[in-house]
């Protein structure tokens, strides 16, 4: 509760407190709009982890030994985070659903444990000090691309390209006879999706002082999955709702400190549940019931009524 | 006139099964091109073929001229996407809409060939830039009009909240709108009643008066005979009959494969011109039965905002056949599925003997003899028949006396005892019908509810899958028919209803319905 009594009544106070949870949210909601487009062009890919790694560790490696000012390193990582992407996807992307998944995984895995705990200019494992972090000044390029690439990604899904994705999740086949070259439109997706989470990494690398390699396993995509299912994915505000969700309940339910975990995980299968089009999502505000509550309901007012 | 495609020599086998045996056809430029054949003679392998969709083992299929080209161009490597940019669409045999999105939505993507690639000036909307997105639009909504979609009342609504035969406009519409030299119709009829029927051949006509090349595949002899100026016969993959309709309806060959012998009369006749006979075993009762054994009263029935059955009355007494008639979308199945307990109904009551149906679990309902042969039949196509039979007997504890029913039944239905260990997916589609029918039998039913039993199935076919429902009438099961078929309905019921948009419009027995002129107004469209 104190959480949102000092978000309404002393707002910036609330933001000097929690500048950086506020921040992390920035960068979850840029993961869940880099997991949104692919799940928008119908592709279940999980390995948005990996190209976060990868602009993180571009942006680092070069501020410890090169001479670049950082807009550029951070510019690389990007783009080495989609260059990555589009030879990833030559042969992944060949793969649907959940074959797609476990090879994205498989993906994120083999760089992490085979790439990047074994080379020495990634620290072997033991991390890399970023000597250009600023958690303070950090924030504000998070805070401004948020809505910028919101506004990006959302404007694109009304566009030739997004009704092309929006055809392919539908239906490929359908697709390809309306002229649609679904592999092509397949790894733009894909490509868009691995630059956005290279930013994020980038962007991460520089609130932080150190870049963990444990930050990037299948744990943290698992958990950018978790905001597009909890935040809905038929509009690119879905998966920001349940990165902002996600990221502030842990905080929201402080006062639980033990049961926090227990607490996250009742509230995720609620919304499963009750909400399995997410939180934002197509139906308004409406609460579907399972059918076998209903079904659980009517036997009890039967049974009430004999 | 000159040749639009032609194909030569097209062979493609799936492991020993010849689908397409050696075809060779030439479709010219400006004609309505018919396909024919009985299921499983492989005209949707060879639309396949030609789309792209599956590539051909040996032979050749040319685009004689299109798109700005003079020379022919071979399409059988090119992927689907690279045949439809040639100018080629299609429409699919099962639908494949983009069913969450909404009409307008389903056409723009189907100009996706046919508009500039704007992309990024679109990130910027200022007018200029949103001109041309609005012209599309406009497009979008002309297309939906020109194939009898009004845009105002359905542009908006989501694919999949539209009727069957709405839907299957929509597809043509999308085809559409790829500006296509050569539209192919993988049955574009399927499933629809006459009066659609009509509407559906109307609209192939004025699409080609607008010189669109049309290549339509239908079971419909009607409506084939009817539109297309050039009919090929296909049968086991191969080519049988080359020619105008009027010579290949008199082709000896294609009497035989196609039509069988005494189905030429179902196949071809004309609504109500054929003689009003009462079946011999059906005992007439033209009232409602004072102690029914389903009694349904007042039943509403809604998806969401959409009130599919708006207060629905009948009755069936034991040792009856009682058909529900009428138009796709006009509620049958939705009264089906709220009596199987696979839907809910919101009012109304629904008795089959002390049993509540608008509250009892769909296993219970089961168990007491109300049992549904789904629309589509629902079998599982990668278990072998006698699996498929074992599972309708899954319910049962005693596993004894199943097996010996499922015996029972294989002989019964030899059509399903000479196929018990091929896998149901390889059965043709009446064959299909009989074995979910016989799936069925085996929860051993007081109540049969039959849902859309002759829908896809060849002519032919219907007449075997009319006389299973006689027999197992005759063996003392009470049926419940849904049918679009009215008049082959009509012909076995005791007692009909027609449903219109929810409601019953016109009960009666089987017989006077027949004859009455009202019902052939209604449902014929006559």
């Amino acid at each position: 509760m104190d959480f949102f009594i000092k978000l309404f009544t002393d707002p910036v106070g609330f933001y000097n407190q929690h500048e950086l949870l506020i921040a992390q949210i920035g960068i979850n909601a840029i993961l869940a709009i880099s997991i949104f487009v692919t799940f928008y062009s119908g592709q279940l890919t999980l390995a948005n982890a990996g190209f976060m790694a990868i602009g993180a560790y571009t942006t680092v490696i070069m501020s410890l030994y090169l001479p670049t000012p950082l807009p550029l390193n951070i510019l690389v990582g990007v783009v080495l985070a989609g260059a990555i992407g589009f030879l990833v996807g030559l042969p992944v992307l060949r793969l649907r659903g959940v074959f797609l998944a476990i090879a994205t995984i498989g993906f994120v895995e083999a760089l992490r444990l085979g790439v990047i705990l074994n080379v020495p200019i990634t620290g072997e494992g033991q991390g890399l000090t970023n000597p250009s972090a600023d958690p303070l000044g950090g924030i504000v390029p998070i805070l401004i691309s948020v809505p910028i690439l919101t506004y990006l990604v959302w404007r694109l899904t009304h566009t030739r390209l997004g009704q092309a994705w929006a055809a392919i999740r539908e239906d490929e086949l359908a697709a390809s006879s309306n002229g649609i070259n679904v592999p092509a439109y397949k790894m733009i997706a894909f490509v868009i999706s691995a630059l956005v989470a290279g930013y994020a990494g980038a962007l991460e690398t520089h609130i932080n002082f150190f870049v963990d390699p444990t930050e990037y396993s299948v744990t943290r995509t698992i958990q950018i999955l978790t905001f597009a299912v909890v935040g809905g994915t038929t509009n690119v505000i879905g998966p920001i709702v349940g990165a902002l969700f996600l990221t502030a309940l842990p905080e929201i339910v402080r006062q639980f400190a033990a049961y926090r975990d227990v607490v996250n995980g009742v509230i995720l299968i609620l919304v499963i549940i009750f909400r399995p089009q997410g939180i934002v999502g197509r139906g308004g505000l409406a609460i579907i019931a399972p059918r076998w509550w209903t079904r659980w309901r009517t036997r009890e007012r039967a049974a009430a009524a004999h | 006139m000159s040749a639009l495609l032609q194909l030569t020599n097209v062979n493609r086998s799936f492991g020993g099964v010849h689908a397409v045996d050696d075809v060779s056809l030439e479709i010219e430029q400006g004609t309505i091109f018919g396909l024919i054949g009985p299921n499983g003679a492989g005209k949707t392998t060879l639309v396949n073929l030609v789309t792209g969709y599956i590539r051909p083992q040996s032979g050749s299929i040319q685009l004689v001229a299109g798109e700005g080209r003079a020379g022919a161009v071979e399409l059988a490597r090119r992927p689907p996407y690279a045949v439809a940019g040639m100018g080629i669409a299609r429409t699919f045999q099962t639908l494949r809409l983009y069913r969450n999105l909404t009409a307008i939505e389903n056409v723009l993507a189907g100009m996706h060939l046919r508009r500039r690639d704007d992309t990024l000036q679109q990130l910027i909307p200022i007018a200029p830039f949103l001109k041309e997105d609005r012209r599309r639009w406009q497009r979008a909504r002309e297309l939906l009009g020109r194939v009898g979609l009004d845009p105002d009342t359905f542009g908006n609504r989501q694919a999949a909240t539209l009727s069957y035969g709405d839907q299957r406009r929509l597809e043509v519409a999308r085809a559409l709108a790829l500006n296509p030299h050569l539209l192919i119709l993988d049955e574009p009829a399927a499933g629809m009643n006459p009066a659609e029927k009509d509407r559906v051949r109307a609209l192939i006509q004025q699409l080609n008066q607008d010189g669109l090349t049309v290549l339509l595949i239908d079971h419909d002899m009607r409506l084939v005979m009817g539109v297309c100026r050039h009919i090929a016969v296909l049968n086991f993959g191969r080519k049988i009959a080359d020619g105008p309709p009027a010579t290949v309806s008199q082709d000896p060959a294609v009497i035989t494969a196609y039509l069988g012998s005494q189905a030429q009369k179902t196949a071809v006749h004309v609504p109500g011109s054929e003689e009003m006979d009462v079946a011999a075993t059906s005992t007439a009762v033209s009232a409602e039965p004072t102690s029914p054994l389903l009694d349904v009263r007042d039943l509403q029935v809604s998806y969401g905002a959409i009130q599919a059955v708006r207060g629905v009355s009948f009755g069936v007494a034991k040792g009856e056949i009682v058909a529900l008639i009428g138009a796709n979308g006009a509620g049958k199945s939705t009264i089906l599925n709220s009596l199987s307990g696979v839907l809910r109904p919101h009012s109304g009551t629904a008795r089959f003997g002390d049993l509540d149906l608008t509250a009892a679990p769909p296993d219970q309902i089961v168990r007491q003899g109300l049992v549904q042969v789904p629309e589509g039949r629902e079998i599982l196509a990668r278990l072998t028949v006698r699996e498929n039979l074992e599972l309708g007997a899954w319910a049962r504890r005693n596993g004894r006396s199943a097996h010996r029913d499922i015996e029972g039944l294989m002989e019964q239905f030899p059509i399903l005892g000479q196929r018990r260990d091929l896998p149901a997916g390889q059965l043709s589609g009446g064959e299909q019908q009989i074995l979910a029918i016989a799936r069925g039998l085996l929860a051993q039913p007081k109540l049969l509810l039959l849902d859309e039993p002759s829908l896809g199935l060849a002519p032919q076919m219907v007449d075997t899958v009319f006389d299973v429902i006689k027999k197992i009438h005759n063996d003392g099961v009470t049926i419940l028919l849904v049918e679009q078929n009215a008049l082959r309905a009509l012909e076995i019921a005791d007692r009909a209803y027609v449903v219109e948009t929810g409601r019953i419009l016109l009960s009666g027995t089987g017989a006077a319905l027949r004859r009455n002129p009202e019902v052939q107004k209604a449902y014929l469209g006559g």
